[in-house]
């Protein structure tokens, strides 16, 4: 059939439909006419004729409506009507439709914010020419077994001799640079050194001047340098002249060559320089600093070059028995920004969130079904007047849907505020946080997660419909008992389930509460207060510093100065802090110890530290003596070891007097006494245990950057300025940088945990509140509904007492079957989560119970109101209206 | 046979029939019809007008407001190209059917 004809059609029919209509009318009623006439030509009388006619139209209407029916665009016309019926339907029942937006809203909102969280982080495209290509490679080996371990130079080259599945196999490290010059002043930034085949790797142009080229990580090769977008802005005013200009990277003269755009965050967000990094032949095993990076040849896969790798690794093992179970993991760029723990915390919130979703759907199911109630005689009285079963039922859809879609458009402002404020305060430190928006694919989501929604809690009231009895609703003046009974039924379940999701949802949110109080309660190994604890990074800046002689009696200075003001009690250096501030790793010597070609002990902690450093944090010492001033470069090398340390490589010894060695080429290994043994202290993290570890002295180990560490009396955040100042003072070119104190490096430090509790308690909220907003819609109908029989029960004799424990055995009947169910389900759940607890069981009885009894709790609370207006009805009026 | 015992190929090609000659306005096509069949079939307006403005909208039928015998403003129907082009398919199926049919039937 001819298509423009069709829309002809449905143009018409939709748009001119009076004209239409009242085309249809005149051409009947012309009939009418005719055969009338005809019918007085037959002989009738002009009466009779019209009611013949008349009677073999066989109704007006009908034969319109039967008309309307085969129109083009009927379907549309239906939606339509549908949708301004079900509009005014909303409109005339303000409290349901607000109810049910609400519960939408947020259901939905929070469902697009978080997807949009999790999608921004965990799946958006990452602004690097075929990203997925691109790898980042680690070492992973026994003792320590990191997974994101670091790399050698040694074994980099060892990488590059044996590659075949990577393009150009690159090397970074990053660490904080000291940038100085006659452009500004001094500061501190985080830097990167890279070597030659880092930025093709990424593929990323410089928007000025030029990236590393071949050849530019040879030993001997100049110091170059190349600026983020921020730091050109920053202290060059974006001026191109910048290139070619030398400027100095921690002391030492090197030129620009170019500029990166703003958005480039590789190795992370906070780099603002990139230097050539310079492969001089390692002088010894290790250090361990770099992380590789490369893309892969076109038609390798991941796996090809896993199994490359591993192979690599397996040679690695064979040079250098220290490493044991060894593998050099492949990692896609994506999982190397996100670390270990971000993606399963993600996926369990994004599920978490979906409970909350569905709790909201069944809950509005339920309102549906409460009002389908109050609708029945309507319904009935549609269907008596020749509506079809499904068309009742498609326009009850069609209701939903429109509902769902209107809680989907408030929803999107939930979604719209809630991502704003996860950016903008971005609470758990997220990596890639910038990709996280409100775009096209999150408003497809919506729309599908409305759509879905609207049909879920549509498709029980409309099914119920469907199924009503006429006769019996009719006739019970629209308290048809048996649908009543079914969809009391329906609901009863309805609510048993959302008792049960959100009990899950509680299980999961205490589980989380009670590991991060567990994680709050770790101290790190310190006693003093950490709000009393003020530390900075400070670098003097001027090279004359890195040699002891001219930057310990800096230092020395600087602590005489901080002693000085107000409220400090200690200052001293440190190049590690707790929580999660590892300075250095490094593997040792022991006195006596023979060890075989290539073997090795393994790689600890291990810190350098001024004198008071114990002191200061309440370490406590456990034998022996603290460093103090004496342990200089003049006096003989002393080292202070952890209670972990004596008791792993000194079992069953003294080890005050035995001597460690320092590092570790045959003769180059710089031997220190053990004079004391404090208590472990974690540098990895407070979820992870004490790393092993051996102090130096700062006055023997000494290097220019270090930490500042001083304890106050009081609030150690009020006395920065002052500190800042009076140590400045010393030298205009010192640059003091990550000023904080202990508490928010802690907090900060558990940031993502508290990230996860924190959204996970929320949604548990939400799935209690709609829960209990369920249960009393439920008893509270149930109640009304029972008015007559509570009356007649009072009457005969039952006293409010009863009345109450009847309606509250019913509550308390769906909450116990709601938490037989959840439990189950909240064991599963759990499981999930095992991975991001601390200090807690995924079985955690105390937990379980706890949040079974809340439930319990909101839900007979919820069920006492309506218990209380049942014991007012008064027996004589509830008889009477019968 | 009554009109909803009709098969709805059949009315159509009942109507497109009706309409081969000439231009006629609703009571004439089911008079028409009656008289085709020899009585045989009495289109019911029920079944007429739904079948004239659906096969309208499927542009076999045009309409035009025009005067009745008896002077009355009355709505015609008439073929259009395509309308006679089904008319025409039609009664080619119809024939082949019949003939099967028949012969089917008349199988001892």
């Amino acid at each position: 059939m001819p298509l423009r004809q069709r829309l002809a059609s449905l143009g018409r029919n939709l748009f001119q439909r009076k004209r239409v209509d009242s085309d249809l009318d005149e051409e009947l009623r012309a009939y009418v006419d005719q055969l009338a006439s005809e019918k007085r030509q037959q002989g009738m009388t002009a009466d009779e004729a019209l009611r013949t006619a008349r009677l073999e139209l066989g109704g007006m209407q009908q034969v319109k409506e039967d008309v309307r029916e085969v129109r083009t665009g009927r379907m549309l016309d239906q939606l339509l009507q549908d949708l301004r019926y079900g509009a005014r339907t909303l409109r005339k029942n303000p409290a349901f439709t607000a109810v049910a937006l609400l519960a939408l809203a947020v259901g939905i909102g929070a469902n697009t914010a978080m997807f949009s969280v999790a999608y921004g982080i965990l799946m958006r495209p990452l602004p690097y020419a075929d990203a997925d290509r691109i790898a980042a490679v680690f070492e992973q080996y026994a003792p320590r077994d990191f997974q994101f371990g670091t790399m050698s130079i040694r074994d980099y080259q060892r990488w590059r001799e044996n590659n075949r599945a990577f393009e150009n196999p690159s090397l970074f490290r990053s660490w904080r640079m000291d940038i100085g010059g006659t452009e500004g002043i001094p500061e501190q930034v985080q830097g990167s050194s890279v070597t030659a085949g880092f930025f093709s790797t990424l593929q990323v142009s410089p928007i000025a001047g030029r990236t590393f080229v071949e050849g530019e990580d040879k030993p001997g090769n100049a110091s170059l340098a190349v600026l983020s977008e921020s730091i050109w802005r920053r202290r060059f005013g974006a001026s191109s002249s910048v290139l070619g200009r030398t400027i100095l990277v921690n002391g030492a003269p090197s030129t620009v060559i170019g500029v990166m755009p703003a958005g480039f965050e590789i190795p992370n967000r906070l780099t603002e320089v990139w230097t050539n990094l310079v492969l001089n032949p390692p002088g010894r095993f290790g250090p361990w600093l770099y992380r590789g990076i490369a893309r892969l040849k076109p038609g390798v896969t991941l796996e090809q070059a896993q199994a490359e790798t591993n192979n690599i690794a397996r040679r690695l093992m064979q040079e250098n028995p220290y490493y044991k179970r060894m593998t050099m993991p492949i990692r896609s760029l994506r999982d190397a920004m996100l670390g270990t723990t971000l993606r399963p915390a993600l996926l369990v919130l994004t599920g978490a969130v979906g409970l909350v979703l569905l709790i909201a759907v069944v809950n509005v199911a339920n309102l549906m079904l409460a009002r389908a109630t109050v609708r029945e005689r309507e319904m009935a009285l549609r269907l008596s007047l020749g509506a079809g079963r499904s068309r009742l039922a498609r326009q009850l859809l069609t209701e939903s849907v429109l509902l769902a879609a209107l809680g989907g458009l408030a929803g999107l402002a939930v979604a719209w505020g809630g991502i704003n404020l996860i950016r903008v305060w971005n609470p758990g430190n997220l990596p890639l946080i910038e990709a996280v928006r409100l775009d096209g694919t999150a408003l497809v989501f919506t729309l599908l997660v409305s759509l879905l929604t609207g049909v879920l809690f549509g498709m029980v009231p409309a099914f119920h419909s469907s199924r009503a009895d006429l006769n019996s609703t009719l006739k019970e003046g629209g308290r048809g008992a048996n649908t009543s009974r079914s969809r009391g039924r329906t609901r009863a379940i309805l609510v048993v389930s959302e008792i049960a999701l959100s009990l899950m949802l509680m299980v999961g949110a205490g589980l989380l509460l009670r590991s991060f109080v567990n994680l709050q309660r770790e101290n790190g190994g310190f006693s003093t207060p950490p709000s009393q604890i003020l530390t900075m990074l400070i670098s003097p800046g001027n090279k004359k510093y890195s040699d002891a002689k001219v930057g310990l009696p800096f230092y020395d200075e600087v602590i005489r100065r901080a002693l000085s003001v107000p409220g400090v009690e200690f200052a001293t250096m440190t190049d590690s802090l707790p929580p999660d501030r590892q300075g250095d790793a490094d593997t040792f010597r022991l006195e006596g110890q023979t060890l075989g070609p290539g073997e090795m002990n393994p790689v600890v902690t291990h810190a350098t530290v001024g004198p008071d450093y114990f002191r200061a944090l309440g370490i406590p010492l456990v034998k022996g003596r603290e460093f103090t001033r004496r342990d200089d470069p003049n006096s003989t090398p002393v080292t202070v070891i952890s209670e972990g340390f004596a008791r792993r490589f000194f079992p069953h010894q003294e080890a005050l007097g035995k001597h460690v060695g320092y590092c570790c080429d045959g003769s180059n290994t710089l031997w220190m006494e053990v004079v004391g043994i404090v208590g472990d202290v974690k540098y990895l993290g407070l979820s992870t245990d004490a790393d092993p570890a051996y102090y130096m002295s700062f006055a023997q180990s000494y290097g220019p950057r270090s930490f500042f560490l001083v304890r106050t009396s009081g609030d150690a955040a009020l006395i920065a300025d002052a500190l800042r100042k009076e140590i400045q003072s010393i030298d205009m070119g010192v640059t003091l940088a990550q000023v904080g104190t202990l508490r928010q490096a802690m907090d900060t430090s558990v940031s993502q945990p508290r990230f996860d509790t924190m959204l996970l308690l929320l949604f548990a909220g939400i799935a209690l509140l709609l829960a209990a907003v369920g249960v009393y819609g439920l008893i509270a109908y149930s109640v009304a509904q029972r008015t007559h029989e509570i009356g007649v029960r009072m009457a005969l004799g039952a006293a409010q007492r009863d009345v109450v424990r009847m309606v509250i055995g019913q509550g308390a009947g769906l909450a116990a079957i709601g938490i037989v169910a959840g439990l189950a389900g909240a064991l599963a759940l759990a499981r999930l989560l095992a991975t991001m607890l601390f200090g807690v069981g995924s079985s955690d009885a105390l937990t379980f119970t706890a949040a079974a009894f809340t439930l319990l709790l909101v839900v007979l609370a919820a069920t006492f109101v309506p218990a209380l207006r049942a014991t007012r009805i008064s027996p004589v009026t509830a008889l009477r209206y019968e | 046979m009554a009109a909803t015992n009709l098969l709805q190929g059949t009315l159509d090609l009942l109507i497109l029939k009706a309409l081969a000659l000439t231009e006629l306005h609703g009571l004439a096509i089911s008079n028409r019809i009656a008289q085709m069949t020899n009585g045989t079939f009495q289109v019911k307006p029920g079944s007429l007008f739904p079948a004239l403005h659906r096969m309208e909208e499927s542009g076999w039928l045009a309409s035009s407001w025009g005067e009745s015998e008896n002077n009355r403003r009355a709505k015609f129907y008439q073929l259009t190209a395509a309308g006679r082009r089904q008319l025409q398919t039609e009664t080619e199926q119809w024939k082949t059917i019949a003939l099967a049919i028949g012969m089917a039937l008349e199988t001892s």
